[in-house]
């Protein structure tokens, strides 16, 4: 027993025991409140207090662990280093598996506090079901420890990769590990729903979490976005790749759920859909986590995930919750009261219901592509998958409807309009985006079909802005939250065919010094600046564009820890584009005497001064090194390279001789145009060779720096689009708790009485 | 029309547009799906495929003023089969190193070579932390003041 705990840390693990320890106390509580008419809810609260405080001292002791940098703690070692700054000790954090699903149970036990409070008479079931949904991650972690110790403690860690040096991926995952928690809310109100039979106020307390998990959510997916399009440097933010879409289905089912949830909270429609919006909303969560951290997408994604032992688990547990879902849901679902759809057809109700369709749709197909891999695999002879032409084009039909609902729905009212009023209603907005497509028009818009998209996108949130101005005008901003999404929504979608259909990128090689025309821009290469302590290498690029004039440092530099070249864009913002400076290639300047050891592997091929050496193949004579020594021969280790100048190429084979006597030679031979080579050295281990290139002459040319240079129009207005979408949903979100706080004084009122 | 009829015909045109955009996914499911394939297959195929498989020693040719990457891949379950890769665009970083190699496109016959429209590039794996996120880097050999890349490891993938 001893034995098997000698290799975790014990502060660590000791405080994932006391939280199963008073998770199940808190179960045990709960269930007994089931019986007792809320005796024991005392306790089952304190339990779930005790619970949330050993999780969060689990988190506790990984941070300070990482902070005194303990590398006899394996994820420390890992994650960490004795060069990472400070505040990068917390993206270390969360920069592996485990201290994932760490900060994500951690939020999912913070958000259980508030939710016992909001949970009102279902209390006891609702928390008993999130209790689970904890237990799956706690269990993930016992199992896939983060307190694992070395048996040995190395002097260093293996340091963070910089691309996660990064102040947005401080804040980014936390952010996004909200969101996931959050999900399983809304399936704890629907499964506590289904168990209890009681299907009468679960839409109205689960409606806000819906909302504030759909806006984190979404703002984790911004942040993500963003860290792509400032870091990464291939001059996008969205690449439709697995580990986004993952996050994505939960955000668009999220979308269809607060929209079903306002039906049913409204109209009393979508009682049924919504428990199963809710369920399937937290299967999504932990079926994008399989997807990305369980290795069935590794032949298909430019992200090499890796199983670490844990897909059987979150197999385990997706299908419990799963079959839990079915079952309940199979049982239950008829017992829920439904009310005939008795809504006109030009009404709100409708526009709502095309509008959970669309959504719905645009989930359902993303979740296809995503899971591409593995539905070919099973129906097909060779598995394969989609890339982003197909999302693309299979959104834009989805985006289109989308626009015409949202310009349309702010002037519908749930019993219907007569089409006469709603086209006067519809006219200021009409006209306003006809302006602005026309402006669009002028500027350049080439095709008709992006006009179209302009004109619908822009129409969504004219629409929505002049039904905002009209209720901030009657009634304040009490029930903007709504619209304001929408008028979000539109400048988003406008944003995101401006910068993706008009984006203008061009490859050009500026010799030091030098200034080159690009477009009405001229940039000069000024200066290669060195690594300065944690300071990358920076390329120092001025730019001139009329009386404009800045300087823009893209970074390229090696990765410390897996020896790649990466390179980090410069982006100049201005309010109606980005200027986008992507570093591609960097040559140092070429003196006109080249001396150089260089040392490769076979195969490989390096570039010195003007000439171009590959390295094909070794040669070895005088058979058995050692017989042939011993009997007073040499050895001759030969290596075949091709070496190439100015287009000629020659193929030399220079020796490296052990003499019988202990001596070593190696001639040089000439090269063809000027200077000569030798082996001069071959590491037994490697296999690599080194070789001495002495007195090549060649041409003096200056350093150049080869970059990517993309103007981006009007990308800002994805991000002010998010921003709003984001503002109006926090109204939402606020305006829906009060409603809850309301039911609860009402429950207390009919209590009393009672 | 009576109230009944009007709304049969509201389902009737909702299901209509939900099966057009239900064929008109597939269609572009089926038309964007990039399989898996055989060499062998790779050359008959008439769309854009992916083929897999190991460097074969020494042959990868890069020619950076012009930015086109040449080489072979080697099937590694049945040796002997090799697939000539011309790709246009950036080497990935640390390509000799690579433990397998994807390659997705279309094979050319004229060329007799398979184009590739992009490389997902796996390079050995040590350490379990990289892989989180894209790398989607840009590179050439020819790095700034840094010593050249020794035999270490790679985690992440990378495509040009």
């Amino acid at each position: 027993m001893l034995e098997a705990l000698s290799h975790l840390y014990l502060p660590g693990a000791l405080t994932l025991w006391c939280a199963i320890f008073f998770g199940v106390a808190t179960l045990w509580g709960y269930a007994r409140a089931l019986r007792d008419d809320g005796a024991s809810l005392g306790f089952a609260r304190s339990g779930y207090l005790f619970f949330t405080l050993s999780i969060l001292l689990a988190g506790a002791v990984l941070f300070l662990a990482l902070w005194r940098r303990d590398f006899r703690i394996e994820y420390v070692q890992q994650y960490s280093g004795m060069e990472l700054a400070e505040h990068f000790q917390l993206a270390a954090f969360w920069a592996g598996q485990k201290g994932s699903f760490l900060i994500w149970l951690m939020w999912g036990a913070v958000l259980g506090l508030p939710l016992l409070r909001t949970a009102g008479r279902s209390e006891p079931t609702v928390m008993s079901v999130y209790l689970l949904t904890l237990f799956g991650l706690l269990f993930i972690l016992v199992r896939e420890n983060p307190f694992v110790m070395l048996p040995e403690t190395p002097m260093d860690g293996a340091g963070l990769n910089p691309l996660l040096q990064d102040d947005w991926m401080v804040i980014h995952p936390p952010i996004m590990f909200i969101g996931y928690a959050s999900a399983a809310v809304p399936f704890s109100f629907a499964l506590a729903a289904l168990w209890r039979g009681d299907f009468s106020t679960w839409a109205t307390r689960a409606f806000p979490w819906a909302l504030a998990g759909f806006l984190v959510l979404g703002l984790a997916i911004m942040l993500g976005g963003y860290w792509a399009y400032e870091t990464l440097g291939w001059g996008g933010y969205w690449g439709w790749d697995p580990v986004e879409n993952a996050s994505l289905i939960p955000w668009l089912i999220g979308g269809v759920l607060i929209h079903g949830l306002y039906l049913e909270r409204s109209r009393g429609r979508y009682r049924r859909l919504n428990l199963v919006l809710s369920c399937l909303l937290y299967l999504s969560v932990l079926y994008g986590t399989f997807l990305t951290r369980s290795g069935v997408l590794a032949d298909f994604s430019v992200h090499s995930f890796v199983d670490l032992g844990i897909s059987g688990w979150l197999v385990a547990l997706m299908a419990f919750f799963f079959f839990a879902s079915i079952f309940l849901l199979a049982t239950r679902l008829r017992h829920v009261p439904t009310r005939t759809n008795e809504d006109p057809m030009l009404s709100r109700g409708t526009a709502l219901v095309l509008a959970t369709l669309t959504l719905g749709a645009s989930a359902l197909v993303v979740t296809f592509g995503t899971s591409a891999p593995l539905i070919t695999g099973w129906f097909m002879e060779s598995p394969g998958q989609v890339g982003p032409e197909f999302y693309n084009t299979v959104n834009m039909p989805l985006a289109l409807m989308l626009s015409i609902l949202l310009a349309t729905v702010p002037f519908l009212t749930w019993r219907g309009v007569e089409p006469g009023k709603l086209l006067r209603r519809l006219v200021p907005s009409f006209l306003a985006a006809v302006a602005i497509t026309v402006l669009g028009l002028i500027i350049g818009l080439e095709e008709v079909f992006h006009a179209v998209f302009l004109f619908l996108a822009a129409w969504a949130s004219t629409a929505n802005l002049h039904r905002v101005i009209e209720l901030v005008r009657d009634r304040g901003v009490v029930g903007i939250g709504g619209y304001l999404s929408h008028v979000g929504v539109g400048v988003m979608l406008i944003g995101v065919l401006a910068s993706g259909a008009y984006d203008q990128s061009a490859k050009v090689t500026l010799p030091q010094g030098e200034a080159v025309a690009v477009d009405d821009m001229s940039f000069t290469f000024t200066r290669f600046i060195p690594r300065q302590g944690r300071e990358k290498e920076r390329m120092e690029v001025l730019v001139e564009r009329g009386n404009d004039r800045f300087t823009l440092y893209p970074k390229l530099f090696v990765n410390d820890r897996t020896r790649q070249l990466m390179a980090n864009p410069d982006i100049r913002t201005t309010p109606l584009q980005d200027l986008y400076v992507s570093p591609i290639q960097y040559l140092p300047p070429q003196p006109p005497r080249v001396d150089e050891r260089v040392d490769m592997a076979q195969g490989e091929r390096v570039r010195i001064g003007p000439l171009d050496i590959r390295f094909i193949d070794y040669q070895v004579e005088g058979g058995d090194p050692r017989v042939a020594l011993a009997s007073g021969r040499s050895v001759e280790v030969g290596a075949v390279l091709e070496v190439s100048r100015d287009g000629d190429s020659q193929r030399l084979e220079p020796i490296f001789r052990f003499r019988s006597d202990g001596r070593v030679e190696t001639p040089p031979l000439e090269l063809a145009q000027s200077g000569t080579l030798a082996l001069t050295g071959i590491d037994p281990n490697s296999g690599r060779i080194q070789l001495d290139i002495l007195g090549v002459q060649a041409d003096e040319l200056p350093a150049r720096l080869s970059i990517d240079v993309t103007q981006k129009p009007l990308i800002q207005l994805v991000w002010l689009g998010l921003a709003i979408i984001l503002t109006g949903g926090g109204l939402s979100t606020l305006k829906r708790f009060k409603t809850v706080r309301k039911l609860d004084e009402q429950e207390a009122a009919a209590a009393a009485v009672g | 029309m009576n109230d009944t009829t009007r709304k049969t015909l509201t389902y009737l045109l909702g299901a209509t547009m939900l099966l057009v955009f239900a064929g008109f996914s597939y269609s572009k499911f089926t038309s964007a799906l990039t399989p898996y394939v055989s060499y062998e297959k790779a050359i008959e195929s008439e769309r854009a495929v992916q083929v897999a498989g190991g460097l074969e020693q020494g042959s990868s040719m890069y020619d950076d003023t012009e930015g086109l990457l040449r080489f072979t891949l080697v099937d590694p379950e049945r040796p002997g089969e090799t697939m000539r890769v011309r790709y246009e665009g950036l080497k990935p970083a640390n390509f000799e190193d690579a433990i397998s190699i994807v390659a997705i496109g279309q094979y050319d016959a004229g060329a007799e070579e398979f184009a590739a429209n992009d490389l997902l590039v796996k390079c050995p794996s040590k350490y379990q932390g990289v892989e989180e996120y894209d790398e989607k880097s840009y590179g050439s050999e020819s790095a700034p003041s840094v010593e050249p890349a020794m035999m270490t490891t790679n985690t992440a993938a990378s495509s040009g």
